[in-house]
Order: C-alpha cells, then sequence, then structure tokens
C-alpha cells in the first residue's frame, strides 16, 4: 500500500477548487479538498468530493471503436485514424471545408482546446469549431464585449468576501456553484446585504434579504425598472458615469419607459420591492454582482447581459474591490475553452476571425493558410447536417443529445451526417450515434490548465496513466493531423508546448508559464508586460474599449408562452449532485441514489388543481417532444410553473426545450417553453426514453 | 508504565530502528504547503506538530479506506477479497486523532477488513504543544496530550535547546506492541521526574485554549432536547449535503456498498465484486427506503441527527465518550458555515436565551 498525492483542479463546475488526487497502485481511489488553495481554503462539494467514481476504469471506453452494422467494434488505433482522416477528406473534396468541423469541451484543457482550433483552421482550413459556451454563455462573451470590452468575470470570487451588497441573478449558485454558493452564505452571515433574482426560490433565496421572485422571460423589465428607478431617485453614480461610460442620457430616456407599475405588472413583483432593491444595489459601497444562465439561456440573451451591465455601469459597481459584472461560468474550464478560441468568430485571446490581419497573423504563425469563411456554430452545424450541407463531425467530449435543446432534431442531424467521431470518457448518449468512438484520457490521466470563471489559469498533474489505450484530446487531434499529411502543423511532445505556442500568439497569456503557474497557485488572465502578476480586477482605470457602453434594450417576450394546449411554464434546472449530461457524476452510487424519484418539479397548487399525488407518473410535452418521468412537489417553484434538471438521458429535458435563438448568439431558449402534463394510466411506470437501447450492450471484442 | 519511558535527544535514531521493521509514514508538507501523511523511509528531522500542522484529512482511510473490496463473486462462488497491508507506523498522530482511531476500534471491533489494517499499523503519538486554529481538544477530553490508551507510543519534547537546536524527548512505550517495537533499541531510561514534567507542560498548553464553554454549553443543550426545531431549520438550510464533514471527521464510519460487474472474456462471464465507499448521513437518500419512505426526510432532520451522533450521550455507554474529538476539520471544510464551532455558537446563543 503505497500512496502518494497528487495536486489537481476538480473537474467539474467553473469555480475550480483545488483537489488532491490520492493514488494507490496506479488507481484514484479517493480525492482530498487542499486546505491552502486560494478559493476552496480546504472544501469540495458533493461532485468533487466524488470525483473517483467519475474517472473510474469500470465502463471506461478504453480502446478505439467503430460501429459495423449498427454495433461497435473494437479497432485498432492505425485503423480509426486512417478511416477518419480519408473520410474527412472526402467531404472536404465534394463538399469543402464548410461541411466538416469539430465541437471541443469545456471540460478539456485548454491545450485541447487550442490544439482543436488549430485542427479545425488549420488542418480542416475551416472556422466551423465550437463547444457548450453556445449555450450556456455565449451571450456574455457577446454582450459584455460590447459594453466593457471583455466577456469573463471583471472580478475575483474572493470579492464576495468584500462586497456590502450580493445581487445574484438567474443563478442558483449553492447547487452549481457550491464553493461560491458557499462564499456568499458566508458574506451574509458577516452582514452583507443578499438579494436573489429567480423565479424560483433557490436556496439563497431562501436565506436573502430580499428574494424577487421575477414571471420567468422578464429580467429586461426588471433590470430597465431598476435603472429607472435609481435615475427618478438620483442614486446612479454621476461621477463615473460622466468618467467612465457614454450613453447615458439615451439610456436614462430609455428606462423611463419601464414606470413602477408598468414594471410590477411584467415582472410579477410589487413595486416596494423593486425599490428597496434598486436603493440596496445603487447605494452600497462595493455590490457583487453575480449571474448565471438564468440571464443568458434566453432568446434575448445577449439583451438581458447588456441590460446586467447596464445597472453595474449607472451604479459605477465595478472597477473596483468587491464590485464587478461576475459570469458564473457552468463548466470547469468553459472560460479557458472559450479564451483559446474554440468559437467559429474567435481566436485565441479573442482575436477576430473576420479580420484579415489576424488570419494572416495565425497563418504566417502555423505557416499555413487558415480557414477564410465564416464559421457555423454547433447549432449551425446541426441545421446544415439536416440540409445535407454539413456532413463530416469530430465531438471531443460533449454530450449534445442530452444537452442541446430539442433532442428529435438533434439526433437527426447526426444521423444526416456521413461520418461522426465521438471522442470520449463513457459510452454516452451522443458516443451511441457515433461511427467512431475513441478513448479518450481524463483530467487525472494529463497533464495541462484549466481556467476557472475568475480568469485563474489552473494546472493540473498527470497523477496514473489512462486507462487501455486512451489518449489526451490533443494528441488524438495531432494523430489525425498527420494521417492527413498535415502533422508538421501539430507537432508538439507536450501539453506545455501547447501552452508556450498559444501563450506566444495572444497578450492575455504572454506572461505565463508552466513554472510561473506552479509558483503561485495560478494566476488569473491578462499577465502580460503590462500586468506582470495577472489581474484580479479588470477595467479598474479604464475599459478596453475606452469607456463602458450604455446600450438601452428592450423587454421581449419569450418565443414561447402557456396556451390552451400547452398551458404550463417549463424551466430547466440543475442539482447539486450532477453535473451536465451527467456521464461522470452518475458513476457514483451515492450520487445516483441522491436522483430524485421523479424529476419534473411542480407546486403542490398545481399538483392538487390536476389531482396529482407525489412521484405520480406522468407525460410531459411540448411542440417538439414528449417524455415520461414522476412528478415532484415543490414550494420552490410558483403555481403555473414547472421545471427539470437537465441530466438524466431516461428524462432528457431537452425532448421539450426550444431551440429559438438569441439572434446575436444562437443562443437557444433553453430557459422557457410552453409543456403540458398528462397522468400515465395507472400502475404504469415512466417509459425512459435512452438512445438505442439494442446498443446497450456497445462492445464486441 | 515508569518501567517503559525513555529519553532521547535524536527521534531519527527511533525513526531509523522503525524503519527496519515497518514502512514509516509521517506528516510532511509538499510544495503547495498541504500537509500529508506521506511514506518517508529516511526522515531525519523532527516530526511535524500537530498545533501547527494538523493535516486537513485524519489517518483514518489508513484502516477504513474511502472505497475497498469485500468479497466478489463469480456466478457459483463467493470469495473474500483480504486487505494487502504491510506493516506501517504513523509517526507522529496528534491526540486527537488517536482518541478518534480507538473510537473507531470499538465501533469495527468485529469488522475483520478493518482489524487486519489496524493490527498492521504503530501508532505513535506526539503531545501538541499548542492550540491548533480550529482545535478544542482539551475542551472533548482528546487532547492535548496523548491518552495513553490511544497510541502504542508516545513522543513529548519536554526541553528545547535553542542554541544547538536540539530537543529532549520523552519517549512512553503505552501498549504491549509499543514495548515490543522499542526492543534491541538502547535508550536512556528517564525517571518519575520527567514524567510529572510532561503533565505539567500538558496543563499549561490547556490553559492556552480560548475559551469553548459554548461547546460545553450546547452538549447539555443537545442533551437535554431544548433545541428548537426552528434552529435545525435554520441551520439546514446552509446544509448543502457536499459530505466533507462526515468524510473529514474522524470518528464517522458510515459506510455503503455498491456493486462492480466485470465482463471476463476467456470464460465468458460476469464476475460481480462487491466494494464499500464512505458515505454521509448528510445525503437525503442515506435513509431513504425502498418504499420511498424516509424516517429523516427533512435536512433539518439529518443535520440534527448529525450533531446528535457528535454529542448525545445515548453514546457513552458504548463507547465511553462523545463522538467528537474537537479537531475542528468540519469548521473549515463546510462550504455553509455550519460547522462545529458555528452550529455550537448558535446553539448556545439561542439556547441559553
Amino acid at each position: 500500500m503505497s500512496q502518494t498525492q497528487v495536486n489537481s483542479i476538480c473537474p467539474f463546475c467553473g469555480v475550480g477548487c483545488g483537489m488532491g488526487l490520492v493514488v494507490n497502485d496506479g488507481c484514484i481511489n479517493a480525492v482530498k479538498p487542499l486546505s491552502k488553495h486560494p478559493i476552496s481554503q480546504g472544501k469540495l462539494c458533493a461532485k468533487g468530493w466524488n470525483t473517483p467514481f467519475g474517472i473510474s476504469k469500470h465502463n471506461r471506453i478504453t480502446q478505439p471503436l467503430m460501429k459495423k452494422e449498427g454495433v461497435f467494434e473494437v479497432i485498432g488505433w492505425q485503423e480509426a485514424l486512417t478511416y477518419i482522416a480519408q473520410n474527412l477528406q472526402k467531404c472536404i473534396r465534394e463538399s469543402g471545408s464548410q461541411s466538416v468541423g469539430v465541437i471541443s469541451s469545456a471540460r478539456a484543457t485548454n491545450e485541447d482546446n487550442y490544439a482543436a482550433q488549430k485542427f479545425a483552421r488549420a488542418v480542416l482550413k475551416t472556422n466551423n469549431i465550437d463547444h457548450c459556451a453556445r449555450i450556456c454563455h455565449s451571450p456574455s462573451v457577446v454582450g459584455l464585449k460590447q459594453t466593457l470590452g471583455s466577456g469573463a468575470m471583471t472580478n475575483s470570487i474572493d470579492d464576495v468576501a468584500k462586497a456590502d451588497v450580493i445581487l445574484i441573478i438567474g443563478a442558483d449558485s449553492t447547487e452549481n456553484h457550491a464553493i461560491i454558493g458557499g462564499h456568499i452564505m458566508q458574506a451574509k452571515l458577516r452582514g452583507a446585504k443578499l438579494i436573489v433574482v429567480d423565479p424560483r426560490q433557490t436556496r439563497l433565496a431562501q436565506i436573502a434579504d430580499l428574494h424577487l421572485q421575477l414571471n420567468i422571460g422578464s429580467n429586461i423589465a426588471l433590470l430597465n425598472g431598476l435603472l429607472n428607478i435609481i435615475f427618478q431617485h438620483n442614486w446612479q453614480n454621476d461621477d463615473f458615469l460622466a468618467r467612465r461610460c457614454e450613453g447615458t442620457d439615451a439610456l436614462k430616456k430609455h428606462v423611463a419607459d419601464y414606470p413602477l407599475d408598468k414594471v410590477a405588472e411584467l415582472t410579477g413583483i410589487e413595486g416596494q420591492k423593486l425599490v428597496e432593491a434598486a436603493k440596496l444595489y445603487s447605494q452600497a459601497n462595493a455590490a457583487f454582482l453575480a449571474y448565471g444562465i438564468g440571464i443568458t439561456q434566453f432568446i434575448s440573451g445577449t439583451n438581458n447581459v447588456i441590460a446586467v451591465s447596464n445597472l453595474a455601469l449607472v451604479c459605477g459597481q465595478i472597477g473596483r474591490e468587491g464590485t464587478g459584472v461576475n459570469p458564473l461560468r457552468g463548466q470547469n474550464n468553459v472560460q479557458g475553452a472559450c479564451d483559446m478560441g474554440s468559437l467559429p468568430n474567435v481566436y485565441p485571446d479573442y482575436q477576430s476571425a473576420a479580420d484579415k490581419k489576424v488570419r494572416e497573423k495565425f497563418s504566417h504563425a502555423w505557416n499555413t493558410t487558415v480557414a477564410q469563411a465564416p464559421g457555423l456554430t454547433s447549432l449551425g452545424m446541426s441545421n446544415q447536417a439536416r440540409n445535407g450541407k454539413f456532413r463530416g463531425l469530430i465531438i471531443c467530449g460533449e454530450d449534445p443529445i442530452v444537452t442541446d435543446p430539442d433532442r428529435n432534431k438533434v439526433e437527426a442531424s447526426m444521423r444526416a451526417m456521413d461520418l461522426l467521431v465521438v471522442v470520449e470518457l463513457f459510452m454516452t448518449e451522443t458516443a451511441k450515434m457515433a461511427d467512431i468512438v475513441l478513448p479518450a484520457a481524463s483530467f487525472a490521466e494529463k497533464d495541462g490548465t484549466f481556467t476557472n470563471c475568475e480568469r485563474r489559469v489552473q494546472l493540473i498533474h498527470k497523477a496514473i496513466e489512462p486507462p487501455g489505450e486512451a489518449k489526451a484530446d490533443w494528441q488524438i487531434l495531432s494523430e489525425i493531423a498527420k494521417k492527413m499529411g498535415l502533422g508538421g502543423l501539430m507537432n508538439w511532445q507536450t501539453s506545455e508546448q501547447i501552452f508556450d505556442e498559444m501563450a506566444q500568439l495572444t497578450s492575455s497569456f504572454s506572461g505565463m508559464t508552466y513554472s510561473l503557474l506552479a509558483k503561485k497557485n495560478g494566476i488569473q488572465w491578462p499577465c502580460n508586460a503590462e500586468h506582470p502578476k495577472g489581474s484580479r480586477w479588470l477595467h479598474t482605470t479604464t475599459f478596453p474599449i475606452g469607456k463602458g457602453k450604455l446600450i438601452p434594450v428592450d423587454h421581449v417576450p419569450t418565443n414561447e408562452q402557456p396556451d390552451a394546449y400547452y398551458p404550463f411554464w417549463f424551466t430547466t434546472t440543475r442539482l447539486h449532485y450532477h453535473y451536465g449530461c451527467g456521464s461522470m457524476t452518475r458513476q457514483s452510487p451515492l450520487l445516483e441514489r441522491e436522483t430524485p424519484n421523479g424529476l419534473l418539479y411542480i407546486h403542490p397548487q398545481d399538483a392538487l388543481d390536476l389531482g396529482l399525488k407525489n412521484h405520480q407518473a406522468v407525460t410531459v410535452s411540448s411542440r417538439r417532444g414528449y417524455l415520461e418521468t414522476r412528478i415532484v412537489l415543490s414550494n420552490e417553484l410558483v403555481p403555473g410553473l414547472l421545471s427539470m434538471p437537465y441530466h438524466f438521458k431516461e428524462a432528457p429535458s431537452n425532448m421539450l426545450t426550444n431551440d429559438a435563438m438569441d439572434p446575436t448568439t444562437e443562443m437557444p431558449e433553453l430557459k422557457v417553453c410552453a409543456v403540458n402534463i398528462v397522468p400515465l394510466p395507472k400502475n404504469q411506470s415512466p417509459c425512459p426514453s435512452s438512445i438505442s437501447t439494442d446498443i446497450e450492450d456497445w462492445v464486441i471484442q | 508504565m515508569l518501567n517503559d519511558i525513555y529519553l532521547l535527544k535524536d527521534l531519527s535514531i527511533l525513526n531509523a530502528h522503525l524503519a527496519q521493521h515497518y514502512s514509516v509514514v509521517r506528516l510532511a508538507k509538499d510544495t503547495d504547503g498541504e500537509v500529508t501523511w506521506t511514506e518517508q523511509a529516511g526522515a531525519t528531522s523532527a516530526p511535524l506538530f500537530g498545533h501547527a500542522n494538523l493535516p486537513l484529512t485524519s489517518p483514518k482511510a489508513f484502516f477504513f479506506p474511502e472505497q475497498e473490496s469485500l468479497y466478489k463473486f463469480d456466478g457459483k462462488t463467493f470469495e473474500t477479497i483480504h486487505p494487502k497491508v504491510k506493516p506501517i507506523v504513523l509517526f507522529g498522530v496528534q491526540a486527537c486523532d488517536l482518541t478518534a482511531i480507538a473510537y473507531q476500534d470499538q465501533f469495527f471491533k468485529h469488522d475483520p477488513y478493518y482489524q487486519t489494517r489496524r493490527d498492521s499499523v504503530l501508532l505513535v503519538g506526539i503531545d501538541c504543544e499548542a492550540p491548533c486554529k480550529n482545535g478544542f481538544c482539551a475542551e472533548v477530553n482528546a487532547g492535548p496530550h496523548v491518552n495513553s490508551a490511544t497510541a502504542d507510543l508516545i513522543l513529548s519534547r519536554l526541553k528545547i535547546d535553542d542554541r544547538t537546536n536540539t530537543s529532549e524527548w520523552l519517549i512512553v512505550a503505552s501498549s504491549e506492541k509499543g514495548v515490543d517495537s522499542l526492543r534491541d533499541l538502547t535508550l536512556e531510561k528517564a525517571d518519575e521526574g520527567h514524567f510529572k514534567l510532561r503533565t505539567k507542560l500538558g496543563d499549561q498548553v490547556r490553559s492556552q485554549f480560548a475559551d469553548f464553554s459554548y461547546i460545553s454549553n450546547a452538549i447539555e443543550y443537545l442533551n437535554d432536547k431544548s433545541i428548537p426545531a426552528q434552529l435545525w431549520e435554520e441551520l439546514s438550510v446552509r446544509c448543502l449535503s457536499c459530505s466533507g464533514c462526515t468524510n473529514l471527521c474522524p470518528t464517522c464510519s458510515c459506510y455503503s456498498t455498491f456493486e462492480v460487474i466485470e465482463a471476463e472474456p476467456i470464460s465468458n462471464t460476469l464476475e460481480f465484486e462487491t466494494v464499500r465507499c464512505w458515505d454521509s448521513c448528510l445525503f437525503e437518500s442515506f435513509q431513504r427506503e425502498a418504499s420511498d419512505h424516509n424516517p429523516s426526510h427533512k435536512a433539518a432532520q439529518r443535520v440534527e441527527r448529525f450533531w446528535f451522533h457528535k454529542f448525545s450521550d445515548e453514546y457513552l455507554p458504548e463507547f465511553e465518550r462523545h463522538g467528537c474529538v474537537g479537531c475542528g476539520r468540519c469548521e473549515q471544510t463546510c462550504p455553509g458555515t455550519i460547522g462545529v464551532h458555528s452550529v455550537m455558537k448558535r446553539i448556545d446563543e439561542v439556547c441559553c436565551n
């Protein structure tokens, strides 16, 4: 029993807690919190504590698999790579580079993501590269870029401890970012005022000084209403507005159109509460504003983000300790995947792919000609596949069948493609659809970096060997490049070489090296000649775009509203115990046991009106699909609003969700649609909607 | 006992002696500053002291691992999977953690897996020389000095010579195993005076502890059941069911089992392995029954039960002490700030009014 500990970073949410991996005989059977880690300080959430199950060797994909006549067969790496290379080349030859693409992973390292976008742009010659930020914070990246010049948390997690007022909008942070949720609870205990804006009575709402339980989808009405109150009472920060912002008069005039009674009507919140919230936030010495996907996942997602930014700018609650506009990012490295340019419109460090100079810079640096045409988003690729124009896709570590809106459409898109390659740890629903499945190394089996939501780039360390023949994403993509005759473009031996290449081609990361990151418990970007030690706070003296932009935005109704056929509002949530598509957390017998007996949450009054009992089996349907599950009575909801967590393939909420999009970012309106529920006949159990159960026994040796 | 007390200036002599028969596991600080139990054969430095270096994780997992295979079934027969052990010495365990090991010895008295691992370990305790950050061992009779019933050998520093940077150590062999472990090692005998000096030093450390009377008060309130239900509701909103407190608590011992099914390609059969893993009574599903009935359905009930298990007199007949050893780790690891200090303070505040 020889035991060692390798310190690394938790692979779940965007908080980026320190985690010691305890290695025994080449296995990780335990993890430990790290007491000296600057954010987590000896804490982990339930997901973090259960990490060993999520990467355990049981049920892992360990060899390349090829689907032959509907069944997967084990094949050798060379056969798999040759097949992939030839078929990608065939698609490109016949239909052009626009017919192929890559979906990278917000769970993979910065190095994997840098490699993925380089593979797309330099090897496949396409900007068709995207990842799941599309469906979580793409409106933050675009919205805040417009108003502030940078789309990440402006402040640090630690700032929660320095704030007098904490305003949380559309984020269930004790469940999804538990350690930040804990920081907020601690701040409340020491006397900070807590305001929670959420249509559900979340845990933080229960302890808040003010819970603004708004009608779902009325964020802009609420935020404009608060701004109008602030201007009317002269609570704005005139000095900050004069020095640092532009567009004040236009905004003031615009929000005058949101008087108290109108806003109370649209949001369902009594006027007095709105005034109280406006006063608390605007008059605080330091107010920390954080938001989640309850802001972004709407057809008005980008405008919602702009409205949030307007509020912070008008009150001057930005650019100082304890303040800021802080999007809470969902995945361990979704910040990094964006930073690395796993997005169709930007290269690493948000250098615009539409800018000829940027393309020339990367063509020169990579010694090739990079993709010229604009790229498709993940939903764009999906739509083009159904038109027969998009034919070949490599997906690294994502499960769009479970996580993307309108599952029937996603499934049809994948079936329409000529080549689907999935690089995965486990046989996910999406992997089941693939022609080739390649075994991926988990975070504990490779070196690299993750960037958490406060822009902190942190090293992860290889603690054990990958099982079987699994490899890191960047290694796999390099091998495919080699088979396509372009191996010279991705000829790296270590993840550090990739990081160094990336750092040379960016500004925000130019001051970072692995050895510096090791010394400092990570560094927050930008880290360059101007900010050699990194940046705890952004925008302290100026914005990257000069002055902060106040942009008037208007309330728009959600794409779908309840009607006679679909009489209930429906929203999607996350549970503390599970993460994303559940591929890792559901390997834990403890977390799996925590899964509730039913997945459809309903207010007791609605259940009573419909004559339903707790845990009764029902069907839920929307205009796009239907599923079966059981109901759970919950006082967190208001009558008329139903909710479902999205982690479960048996009852995937995305059977129901709406893919109507935000026009700017193609963010689908995952947070709201209209549904109907009908009880199942007595004694009938819910039927799971998992994909193709006939390939559950997936491997023939 | 006075027959088995010795003096030693250089602990590396003892370390080297024990290394002949045991793998030596000691506290060490890694490059990130984390203190962990680490195998270190040739260590020559003095052990890290608990009061400055109490590791966030106790040695619990040496005896009761986070995951452990119990037995397997190949479709025909069951086969016990015996733990693979080698003799190790845990060199420099703090009093609180030793008290916890003694507590778990009781709980796992008839557990062959635990006992096999436990038998292979020699426990060398070390007296703490000051209170630690969150610790209140003195308040719950678990330290700061090592209780001789809980260790095989006890190390206590009697004197430090600043000029030569050397110390004089009292070594107490407090069990038969401890006496055996010193065989063939020539040591200077200590006398009653040295032993009295140790007691005096212990009293001095004890007097340095802050006023933790809120803990003693809260223990009383917990036992006379005078805590209003509303208080448990208030506290339990802050319980995220992360399981951190039960994982880090050195006396928590709840476990669950699960099945790992592996295909055996040669014989084309399945092999079932039953594994036990740490569980947590703060999980909603911990006590949920197959019928879906749950005796601790509400978070408030679960939080109340956890503290009841740590401080109820009802466990005294079985364990001869309360379940809390005063290490304070739950205070550091709880994201919701309902570790022992926060909870006991709140109980004292609410109940004394």
